[in-house]
């Protein structure tokens, strides 16, 4: 008995040996693979792309927006008749039909091909209708430019990253490209023996937040108009290129930033990388006499004068460590008042400014206003370059400086410091974006910044003055919209080139903002290498005056004084 | 002897209520997976739908559209503006 006994009670052991084996291969050894195959029964992974968030006008309109759009394959293995299947869908693709037809005998082993990459709906369903065997569509979202190239520089453009996924570059796209983007996420969907969905089991996802909506200060009919202005001018004037924007000088929204030569963020690939700067915020130029207020009202404001003061230099040309300044039509009136200084931009008149300055100070004013400082506009991309180190600066110089040449600013960094000029002494933080809106819908408002106060309110009082002063008197006065009151001042500036200055080639600009005495816009206009005349006052200033007659139609401000008062 | 034979028969009752129930619920709900999957298509294609009209509505109230539909239909851009700073005279008789 008592070998059978045990017999049976080895033979049980065993055999729950072996079941503990089998056990310990299933769940240890295979545990991963039967896990992953247990998955792939009853459910899937998916993961949950998100939608980019559109860029809207300050009217609501989305400016950019996504599109639906399809990739078109095809199973070569399902395809009988290639000449057929070409036939057909030649000219709803719009590829030769050779091309299709070697597409489908090269790849005829295959199971899946792609024919093109992009197709509308409409095409889409055309070709759906066909009913070719093996013909499939892979949905995707594009970048959709209701308004085509307009603004294209400020909106930047959306390409892919090393890994394949969407991502934003230059302007908004790139500044903002976190936020546009929301972040993917994954769910999981159990289903039951037929493929269909369990209920109770669907709410695992995780983790998707659609991306956010920017809406700008930027103004659709301003902007369309800015674009449309700029480039009849720079056509005019046989321009290499040209920039300008608009900025509420009260809360330093941009109403409308523009610069050509441009692309088409549609195609950007096609287009030389050099063009997708914005150079509004990456370029660098001497300003020249659009300075010129700036350094007055720097002078002003420390009591060193007044807009009565007589410059006692101004008979001629005035020298300056052996260099002979001069002014820009070589005509000089003796004891000019400092306003007449700025209405003839009188660069004699700008040096005796500077001595009264003295380096110090004037890079004190020059530290204040900006300049040598990023403005902190929200695009990517901007630069500013550095002012020279103190012990760097000469004679020559320091009175340079006062008249915009030898120094270099971005015209954001201009435009920002002429905000301190028509905002009561208060300079504004840039801004494109207005508002974002979070896919929940809620708004988060990005309120307006004083960045500082250079000047007090009656320095910027004087100032502008002696720029209405400048538009009425000054050498642009023929294009200046009648009735207005319009605070301006023109610029040229010299390029430099291999250590001189070319004579033939400048950089024509002018700054300006209107109404004088309730500012509504603050604009800049820069103009490159003009050919029809080198002078800001026959390029800059008529542009400018053209593109702030349709502003003020636009607004509705009517004119303070009839034509004929004006004339008197 | 009693109260456990009664404690035992209302579990065993309560077990095949609960079973009864179990069952009716699961018989209930065994078909809503497809009607979800009906539900989430039709909803897809609300959502294509919407997508497609809005691409058509931003296409046709942008500037450039409106640009040229006013061209065709003869507009053209007012040059001048007038202001009226002052009263109109006014015909008495």
């Amino acid at each position: 008995m008592t070998w059978r006994y045990r017999f049976a009670l080895g033979l049980f052991f065993l055999l729950f040996f072996f079941v503990v084996c089998r056990l310990f291969y299933w769940q240890v050894v295979r545990a991963q693979e039967l896990v992953s195959l247990g998955k792939a029964q009853y459910g899937k992974e998916v993961s949950l792309t998100t939608e980019r968030g559109e860029i809207k006008t300050a009217d609501d309109f989305s400016i950019v927006a996504n599109k639906l759009a399809y990739l078109v394959y095809v199973n070569p293995r399902l395809v009988k008749e290639r000449d057929t299947y070409a036939e057909r869908l030649s000219p709803l693709l719009e590829i030769e039909e050779a091309t299709i037809s070697a597409v489908l005998s090269e790849n005829k082993e295959k199971y899946w091909v792609a024919l093109k990459q992009t197709v509308d709906n409409k095409t889409k369903e055309r070709i759906a209708n066909l009913n070719l065997p093996g013909v499939g569509f892979e949905e995707k979202r594009l970048r959709f430019y209701p308004e085509g190239s307009l603004s294209a520089k400020l909106l930047g453009f959306v390409g892919k990253d090393d890994y394949g996924e969407d991502k934003g570059y230059f302007g908004l796209e790139g500044y903002y490209d976190k936020q546009l983007r929301g972040k993917a996420g994954t769910a999981t969907i159990i289903h039951d023996a037929s493929g269909q969905p369990i209920l109770a089991k669907m709410n695992e996802s995780v983790h998707k937040i659609d991306g956010r909506n920017l809406v700008l200060h930027i103004d659709r009919t301003l902007q369309y108009m800015l674009d449309r202005e700029l480039k009849k001018g720079i056509e005019t004037y046989g321009a290499v290129g040209g920039m300008a924007a608009i900025m509420n000088p009260k809360t330093g929204g941009i109403l409308a930033m523009s610069s050509f030569p441009s692309y088409d963020p549609r195609s950007y690939h096609e287009y030389s990388d050099k063009l997708y700067r914005n150079p509004f915020i990456t370029d660098t130029y001497e300003p020249g006499s659009t300075l010129k207020p700036l350094v007055m009202g720097s002078a002003i404001n420390l009591d060193l004068l007044t807009p009565d003061t007589q410059c006692d230099i101004c008979a001629g040309p005035v020298s300056v460590s052996g260099y002979e300044v001069k002014t820009w039509n070589d005509k000089y009136t003796a004891n000019s008042t400092m306003t007449e200084v700025i209405q003839h931009s009188d660069n004699t008149g700008m040096v005796f400014v500077g001595r009264l300055l003295g380096l110090d100070r004037l890079l004190g004013y020059f530290n204040k206003f900006g300049i040598g400082e990023m403005t902190g506009i929200d695009l990517q991309g901007e630069i500013a370059p550095d002012l020279r180190p103190r012990d760097d600066w000469y004679a020559i110089d320091l009175a340079t400086a006062t008249f915009g040449q030898g120094i270099t600013v971005t015209p954001i960094e201009l435009l920002t410091a002429f905000s301190a000029i028509a905002n009561g002494g208060n300079r504004m933080e840039p801004h494109v974006v207005a508002s974002v809106e979070t896919s929940e819908g809620d708004i988060i408002n990005i309120p307006p910044k004083v960045l500082n106060k250079p000047v007090s309110a009656q320095t910027a009082r004087i100032i502008t003055e002696m720029m209405v002063n400048a538009v009425d008197k000054g050498e642009s006065k023929w294009a200046k919209p009648k009735g207005y009151r319009i605070a301006g001042k023109t610029g040229t500036a010299q390029i430099p080139v291999a250590g001189h200055y070319d004579p033939n080639k400048t950089i024509t600009s002018f700054v300006g903002f209107g109404p004088a005495d309730d500012p509504q816009f603050l604009m800049l206009v820069v103009i490159d290498r003009p050919s029809s005349s080198i002078y800001g006052s026959e390029t800059a200033a008529p542009l400018f005056f053209n593109v702030a007659k349709h502003v003020l139609a636009y607004y509705g401000i009517p004119p303070t004084k009839s034509e004929s008062e004006e004339e008197e | 002897m009693k109260r456990p034979v009664l404690i035992i028969g209302g579990l065993c009752l309560m077990i095949f209520t609960l079973a009864l129930a179990r069952v009716a619920i699961v018989n209930s709900i065994s078909t809503t997976g497809e009607e979800l999957v009906t539900i989430q298509t039709e909803l897809e294609e609300y959502k294509r739908k919407n997508e497609i009209l809005k691409e058509k509505y931003l296409q046709e109230s942008s500037l450039i559209h409106l640009e040229e539909k006013a061209e065709k239909f003869g507009f053209v851009e007012a040059k001048s503006q007038i202001n009226l700073s002052a009263p109109l005279p006014l015909a008495r008789n």
